[in-house]
């Protein structure tokens, strides 16, 4: 297990160096003059030349691009994430303000997720092609149509009309104020959970009716257990391993996702933090932010593969 | 009697002409795929609508009418009128174009792009392999909207850089999918047989291994037909996609809830529109994948799930 952990975590660690010179590499074959799109045309030409060389000098912006690259890490190592172009925060302090908000987004997606989507899944694998089980798929099919984000416009439009709701403005944290925090986030974490549930419930019948359909599920059956033991005790422990894979992955359609909900929804989470980023050609802003989301991915992806070995001997020894 | 005999049994080609078997093999696959088949009569449906979208537009999409501003659904605009007095029906029908454009293009393009980097992944094996190998996993280890999000804004907003960006977030699937349908085809004794003849590598690949790829790469495109709709969409709405005027669904969103209280017909018709089409695509795929390879379906999923396996 040990070896299969340094393994994993190397493989992770040489990942992540190639995400964060992708980003880079990326983020700097952006055309055209970086003050320029910062600046804007006239702002730029306002400047003398002086002030332009320092300014970029100012930035890093003017070293050669494998020494930029360099200490881009450097600082990353550091603790140090930089500053916004337009305004004043640091990075760090974005990230430290606006990410908790996100993250309970996210973890609220994950719960909704497993809660409707794994019972869904299993009352469908109970009686494959019965009517509960055609209504539970025609639903899921719906939800993995419908974009989270116009669900979440819709949501927001109805609460609007309905009950004067207000877009929140202001971050309000868990611990300051737990009752008005959780009316921020339980929009979003609904709506991409439904979503994520949907992908949950489809995957656990699938796999629940492979499994159901092995040897060891009719020597259950034989020696005369009960179906709901047999399904919940015996299928149902082999099913669940292809689900905690999926929902690894489909983390990466929430953390997505929740940029674009967050969005619908009015929420100055994290999300939009990297929009107006993107939007504003905040290069240094665009370029953590990303990097974070991509860190976050890789990460919980090596716990799921973890886990994964953890619960399948056979993978490993394999 | 004997050369009969010789003939290789089970070609499963019928004398009849080609299109009354290409007929026949359509009524069955409906007949089996209801519901795979609704989803394709209404992809076509939308296709054709938005090939025909100067025919069928009552109004000019870009054409503001300020006599005629926020109008809730009427008798002449069948779905009201936006901010500025366009036609809601004409800029969801011509959305239709610029969305499926965008979205065909990028599929085709990323999933031709990946396919054919996953044949010779599967292959060339070796090297080649695992360097390409982690590329594509360093790919994906973006989530695709802010992958897309970043390539978009680096190339600059606009229909050619929306579509490369979405390209790109599908070019792993392709590569990994397609790399493990080469790895089984490259050990088949035809190949052998082909190598041994003294075929090149690269005329193997081409003529030998990649059009026993054709059908995982139907399965695979369709299957991405969605979500690179969703991601235009999503693009749009978060005003990064391809820019304004050009009515897409993703901007048609983006740019009802600008108003204090958006009215409910901006908002909710190019989202339907979107639903629609990502259903229907969805459906077609699935039922694609069951009948070209049901084999591949479970495994599929987990492939799809990235294949980690230690």
């Amino acid at each position: 297990m040990r070896k299969y952990l340094a393994r994993r975590a190397v493989y992770a660690a040489v990942t992540l160096l190639g995400v964060s010179l992708s980003i880079f590499v990326i983020l700097r074959i952006l055309p055209g003059d970086p003050l320029v799109a910062i600046l804007g045309v006239e702002g730029h030409a306002r400047m003398t030349p002086t002030d332009r060389v320092r300014i970029m000098a100012d930035l890093g912006l003017s070293a050669p691009l494998p020494v930029q690259y360099a200490h881009w890490l450097g600082d990353i190592g550091a603790g140090r994430l930089g500053k916004s172009f337009f305004r004043g925060d640091t990075v760090a302090e974005l990230i430290a303000h606006r990410g908790p908000i996100s993250a309970e987004i996210a973890v609220l997606a994950l719960i909704v997720s497993w809660l409707v989507g794994l019972p869904v899944g299993i009352l469908s694998a109970f009686k494959p092609n019965s009517m509960p089980d055609g209504l539970a798929r025609a639903i899921s099919v719906l939800f993995i149509a419908i974009p989270g984000f116009w669900l979440g416009m819709l949501i927001v439009l109805a609460l609007l009309f309905w009950f004067g709701y207000k877009a929140p403005i202001v971050i309000v944290q868990l611990w300051q104020d737990p009752w008005r925090n959780v009316q921020i986030v339980i929009g979003p974490g609904l709506v991409l959970g439904l979503a994520q549930g949907a992908y949950i419930a489809r995957m656990s019948r699938s796999c629940l009716l492979e499994v159901i359909g092995e040897d060891f599920v009719r020597t259950a059956r034989a020696k005369g257990l009960r179906e709901g033991l047999v399904v919940l005790r015996h299928a149902l422990p082999n099913a669940l391993l292809p689900v905690i894979t999926i929902s690894g992955v489909l983390l990466g359609f929430v953390l997505g996702g929740s940029v674009a909900v967050e969005q619908a929804f009015g929420v100055p989470g994290l999300g939009r933090a990297l929009v107006t980023a993107v939007i504003e050609r905040d290069i240094i802003v665009v370029q953590n932010l990303v990097l974070l989301y991509a860190v976050i991915f890789v990460v919980v992806n090596v716990f799921v593969d973890l886990s994964y070995a953890w619960l399948d001997p056979r993978i490993r020894y394999g | 009697m004997a050369v009969r005999a010789a003939r290789p049994p089970a070609t499963g080609l019928r004398e009849a002409s080609p299109t009354s078997s290409v007929l026949s093999e359509l009524a069955r696959f409906s007949r089996r795929n209801t519901l795979a088949a609704l989803g394709g009569v209404a992809g076509m449906l939308i296709i054709v609508v938005a090939l025909a979208a100067p025919l069928l537009a009552p109004y000019d999409p870009l054409k503001a009418d300020f006599r005629h501003m926020n109008k809730p659904p009427n008798a002449e605009h069948l779905l009201g009128t936006d901010q500025v007095g366009r036609d809601t029906l004409s800029r969801v029908i011509y959305g239709a174009r610029t969305s499926l454009f965008v979205a065909f293009s990028a599929v085709v393009l990323g999933t031709t792009v990946g396919s054919l980097w996953g044949v010779a992944c599967g292959y060339l094996r070796g090297r080649f392999d695992l360097v390409s190998q982690r590329i594509m996993e360093i790919l994906q280890s973006f989530p695709d909207l802010i992958l897309a999000m970043a390539i978009s804004m680096a190339i600059g907003t606009g229909l050619q850089a929306v579509i490369l960006a979405i390209a790109i977030t599908r070019i792993p699937f392709g590569g990994r999918v397609i790399r493990s349908v080469a790895l089984s085809v490259r050990e088949m004794p035809y190949v052998e047989a082909g190598r041994a003849s003294g075929g090149s590598a690269l005329r193997i690949m081409l003529f030998h291994v990649l059009p026993q790829c054709l059908a995982p790469y139907l399965v695979l495109a369709t299957a991405h037909l969605g979500a690179a709709i969703v991601i235009e969409a999503a693009l749009g709405f978060l005003g990064v996609g391809v820019p304004p005027p050009t009515p897409t669904w993703g901007n048609m969103l983006a740019d009802s809830i600008t108003a204090l209280v958006p009215p409910w017909w901006l908002a909710f018709f190019p989202g339907l529109a979107i639903t629609v089409t990502v259903l229907a695509f969805n459906l077609l795929g699935d039922g694609i994948r069951d009948t070209l390879d049901p084999r591949l379906s479970p495994a599929f999923l987990r492939m799809m799930a990235g294949g980690r396996r230690g």
